[in-house]
């Protein structure tokens, strides 16, 4: 077996994608020799481009024994706690989509089908004011939560610093670079498989695998010949602009999230730099300058032969809920996990892409839930909201509708509760409360759901405001 | 708020464990949705099978509010860690599949691939099992109650309960009847159902009596009597996989250890179990009798048995499969109505409970919602298909060749999802991991070990550490196992202090 081991992976791909995922192939398995070719990741290429993370990358940084004092003091990052959206549904409050519980399950059933029957009755406080982390937020304070806790964070990014230190302790743990930028992808004879990479500078590298997160334009597993299965029947906005800003005095916890009349806008901020963007549709609004061009959807197969496409190069989708990153490195998890041989098993690149397919279409089901749940009288809107839904999303949709039961699949990235905030938060109820809870009575349920929001407030003075808790890291940091 | 919809009069159809579990989890559960009303004849015996159960019982136990030594003293129980397999792999082999993990169940890689990197790198380690402290407790025939501080090596496992089923679902009648469940005794003769809708509207018993009803729970057993005969449910035959169609059972005298684990031993022609209670060893031979006769079968289990037989064997008839569907209409089967797969893996009451569970959570607030009724429908299938993977995968991974039965199943055609499963296993050890299903990658891990399915390679990541430091601690990590495991009472000694049964 040993003779047929992968020894040496080729990594295409210089933003925050390729140096994470050289990284980590350096740290998990040693073994492996890694080189990267540091092509500048483009315009288009999200996973390497966006601020905001969701809370897996902090797991991500565990397994790659990098420390807060590293991902977070010395790259610029803050944290983030969630999203506040905004116009999504008219005549709805603004909401928060915000990490980790919201209440907690009494009597017979889970919270929020006591929250359903209150809601029903027109008696519901908002359902994120059942959520810590929603509390935290819109106070612009934040600590870690104790293990085990009520909540969890992502980070917003200052991606030039993050990409500096990911490159940096790539090369610590033995990663090589090779600069140059790729002249041609050379086959070998009709297997489907890529044999070595020619350099524009002169000089050609030779991998057993060849791992491409180059962006959109996928270099290398472009040139095996590769499917899009495109997603805009869902996901109709086309177009992306993005600019840098100064960053705010006292960094948010919350990015904003606003529904514009053709699509939407945000606002996300690390303690060093501020991001706005916009994304709408070019069919029904005119060209933006810089506007960069959005084809949501997935590669068929992400792995093909000796190569695999990460990030941009596998999955497109616009930032809304920030998953683009968190795909990546889901992705190189999975790549670090189920490392083949040089065979090249079917049944096990077959596997690879179950899963990332599987994970992908959940995120697409997730994101067209906050079209196909929106309430505008522009005519974008109206068309999104219209639009037939994938099956799975279908699916989901019925169930809630009919018990406010949310049917959880295989490789879900967003949890019951993130389902549950954006369904609750655009005013999506079910048709009746779930008959589990109607031997407890209501009034019992109203005391018990009184108590919990007055818990979540009661948390929030005690807390460091956010710079001020940067500040106290910084410190331990520099001890 | 609206007023509360009408009470749904639910009719159950048979009792036993199948009928008294989903009456008493909806009297106790949805008391203010519906009347129970179930019909039974006395004159039908209950099949009683499921007499070892699955750890997802004491959930189903804890939501009826079940106090746990009294139930167990009440059916006699016995605790039960996992499942000891003799002769499966090769005649002399044995096994144990725990309900618990191997390593601590914590981090990434599974605590296998280190094993497995270490076999393959020469070194001489110990078998998986002694890596595991369920499997350790149940060789050395010890108890203790979990611990439920996950960082300690004793919250590794959990357990399950070997009972007398004829007992269960008699304790469970009190639990019901205590809370309104009504009971007519009487055999059922004709099912009556609407011309338009084919929705079955009552039942007419031998007495000439009607039961009308909103909702048939079908829990007639294998008659499947509203399911399969009157509605016509075609039924998925699963015998080409799983040939076994016959049981022989007959309870003896405990001679041996009273132990904490199910013994199921691979015979000439099928498996043997071996179920301790506290008062009595139940016994039976599963076989399939295109391969053997039932005079044949009677006389090795006879001859097998630990102790004096306590009756005469008694044999069952069934068939391995599932209906289509299990709720059709205002039908909804709940157990053998619905399908059968051998208690191989102890999961019919697990199957029964899958079914309760997912009826409570889509009980009908009024009309049958087709929404409800699919659901329902897709997460029993779920339950039955990956069962159903995980018993063919017993019989198809073995290496005997010495009888006419284990060379059709070695040699014939598996489901393409389960080829792939173990193709993946074969390759680096890898368990396709699943969010829903009943038996997670120790179960699965367990039984491709047990049965000589040896992965050529295993997860690179597993070669991070040192190797001389990586066998010095799980040298470490097995003494320790072993050591916590004869630190623990002895199982009949934790029995008779926790829930011995009325003398």
């Amino acid at each position: 077996m040993d003779g047929k081991a992968i020894r040496h992976v080729l990594v295409a791909g210089g933003g925050i994608v390729g140096w994470s995922c050289a990284a980590m192939l350096r740290k998990r398995i040693p073994a492996l020799a890694v080189t990267v070719l540091p092509v500048a990741p483009p315009p288009d290429a999200l996973a390497d481009r966006v601020q905001a993370t969701l809370p897996t990358i902090v797991y991500f940084h565990n397994d790659l024994g990098l420390t807060e004092a590293d991902t977070v003091v010395r790259a610029g990052s803050g944290f983030r706690l969630g999203t506040l959206f905004e116009g999504w549904a008219e005549g709805m409050p603004g909401y928060v989509h915000a990490y980790g519980e919201h209440g907690r399950p009494f009597g017979t059933a889970s919270f929020h089908q006591h929250w359903v029957r209150a809601a029903l009755a027109g008696e519901a406080a908002p359902f994120d004011a059942f959520a810590p982390a929603a509390a935290l937020g819109r106070a612009g304070r934040f600590a870690h939560p104790e293990a085990g806790g009520a909540y969890a964070y992502g980070l917003t990014l200052t991606p030039e610093r993050y990409r500096h230190l990911m490159r940096a302790y790539a090369l610590h743990l033995g990663a090589i670079e090779r600069p140059g930028d790729i002249a041609q992808v050379r086959l070998a004879g009709e297997d489907g498989r890529i044999e070595g990479v020619e350099l524009a500078g002169g000089g050609a590298v030779e991998a057993d695998l060849f791992v491409d997160a180059t962006g959109p334009r996928a270099l290398l597993r472009g040139a095996l010949g590769l499917r899009l299965e495109e997603w805009g029947q869902w996901l109709p906005c086309d177009r992306l602009v993005m600019r840098e800003a100064p960053p705010a005095a006292e960094p948010p916890l919350l990015d904003i999230a606003v529904a514009e009349a053709a699509g939407w806008r945000w606002r996300s901020s690390s303690p060093a730099l501020a991001t706005e963007g916009r994304v709408f549709s070019s069919a029904h609004e005119p060209e933006a300058d810089g506007a960069v061009t959005l084809r949501q959807g997935r590669v068929a197969q992400p792995w093909l032969g000796n190569c695999v496409a990460i990030g941009d190069a596998a999955v497109r989708v616009e930032p809304l809920e920030w998953a683009n990153l968190h795909l990546a490195h889901s992705a190189i998890d999975r790549l670090v996990a189920m490392m083949p041989d040089r065979d090249f098993s079917p049944v096990e690149t077959w596997d690879y892409n179950r899963q990332g397919v599987a994970e992908a279409d959940r995120v697409r089901d997730f994101l067209a839930l906050h079209y196909r749940a929106s309430r505008r009288s522009e005519a974008f809107w109206r068309d999104a909201a219209a639009a037939e839904p994938p099956p799975s999303l279908a699916h989901t949709l019925a169930l809630f509708r009919e018990r406010g039961r949310l049917p959880i699949y295989d490789e879900e990235s967003f949890n019951r509760d993130s389902w549950l905030a954006v369904l609750l938060g655009q005013g999506l109820l079910p048709r009746a409360a779930d008959p589990l809870i109607e031997i407890v009575p209501p009034d019992e349920s109203a005391a018990a759901m009184a108590r919990m929001r007055s818990a979540v407030a009661a948390g929030v003075p005690g807390v460091p405001t956010h710079a001020a808790y940067l500040s106290s890291l910084s410190r331990q940091a520099a001890r | 708020m609206a007023d509360a919809p009408p009470k749904v009069n639910v009719t159950i159809v048979g009792g036993g464990t199948a009928g008294w579990m989903t009456a008493a989890a909806l009297v106790k559960l949805l008391p203010t949705r519906c009347n129970v009303h179930l019909i039974e004849s006395e004159a039908i015996g209950i099949v009683g099978v499921g007499e070892a159960t699955l750890p997802h019982i004491r959930a189903f136990n804890e939501r009826l509010g079940i106090d746990e030594a009294e139930f167990m003293a009440t059916t006699r129980a016995t605790f039960k860690l996992g499942i000891e397999f003799d002769n499966w792999g090769r005649i002399g082999d044995s096994y144990i599949h725990p309900f618990g993990t191997f390593g601590r169940g914590s981090g990434e890689p599974d605590f296998h691939q280190y094993w497995l990197r270490l076999r393959q790198a020469g070194h001489d380690v110990p078998d998986l099992e002694n890596y595991s402290l369920a499997c350790m407790m149940a060789r050395l025939n010890r108890f203790a109650l979990p611990n439920p501080d996950p960082d300690e090596l004793t919250s590794t496992f959990g357990y399950a309960y070997q009972f007398d089923a004829t007992l269960f679902a008699p304790y469970l009648r009190r639990f019901a009847e205590g809370l309104g469940a009504r009971r007519t005794e009487g055999r059922i003769v004709d099912v009556l159902r609407d011309g338009e809708s084919g929705d079955v509207t009552g039942v007419k018993l031998e007495s000439g009596e009607t039961i009308g009803g909103d909702l048939f729970i079908d829990c007639s057993g294998f008659v499947s009597l509203l399911l399969g005969r009157a509605l016509g449910e075609p039924f998925q035959d699963w015998s080409k996989w799983l040939p076994n169609d016959r049981a022989t059972a007959m309870p003896c005298r405990t001679e041996t250890a009273l132990t904490p684990y199910t013994g199921v031993i691979a015979m000439e022609a099928g498996w043997r179990w071996r179920i301790p209670l506290q008062h009595r060893t139940g016994n039976g031979y599963v076989y399939a009798s295109a391969f053997l006769s039932e005079e044949k079968a009677a006389e090795a289990l006879v001859a097998a048995v630990e102790g004096e037989p306590l009756a005469a064997p008694r044999v069952l008839k069934f068939k391995a499969g599932r209906r289509e569907r299990s709720w059709v209409g205002n039908v909804v089967g709940v157990g053998l109505a619905s399908g059968f797969l051998e208690p191989l893996e102890s999961t019919s009451i697990y199957l029964i409970q899958a079914a309760i569970t997912a009826l409570l959570e889509l009980f009908p607030d009024g009309p049958v919602s087709p929404v409800l009724r699919d659901e329902f429908n897709r997460l029993v299938d779920l339950e039955y298909d990956r069962i159903r993977d995980f018993l063919i995968l017993h019989y198809h991974a073995t290496e005997r060749t010495d009888s006419e039965f284990w060379n059709y199943v070695r040699t014939m055609e598996i489901p393409d999802t389960l080829e792939e499963k173990m193709e993946l296993f074969r390759r680096r050890g890898r368990v396709v991991k699943y969010r829903e299903g009943v038996f997670l990658d120790a179960s699965w891990i367990a039984v491709y070990l047990g049965q000589r399915v040896i992965p050529e390679g295993h997860d690179m990541r597993a070669d991070a550490p040192d190797a001389e430091a990586l066998l010095r601690a799980m040298e470490t990590f097995r003494r320790e196992v072993r050591a916590t495991a004869e630190a623990m009472p002895d199982h009949r000694r934790h029995i008779e202090t926790y829930c011995p049964m009325a003398a």
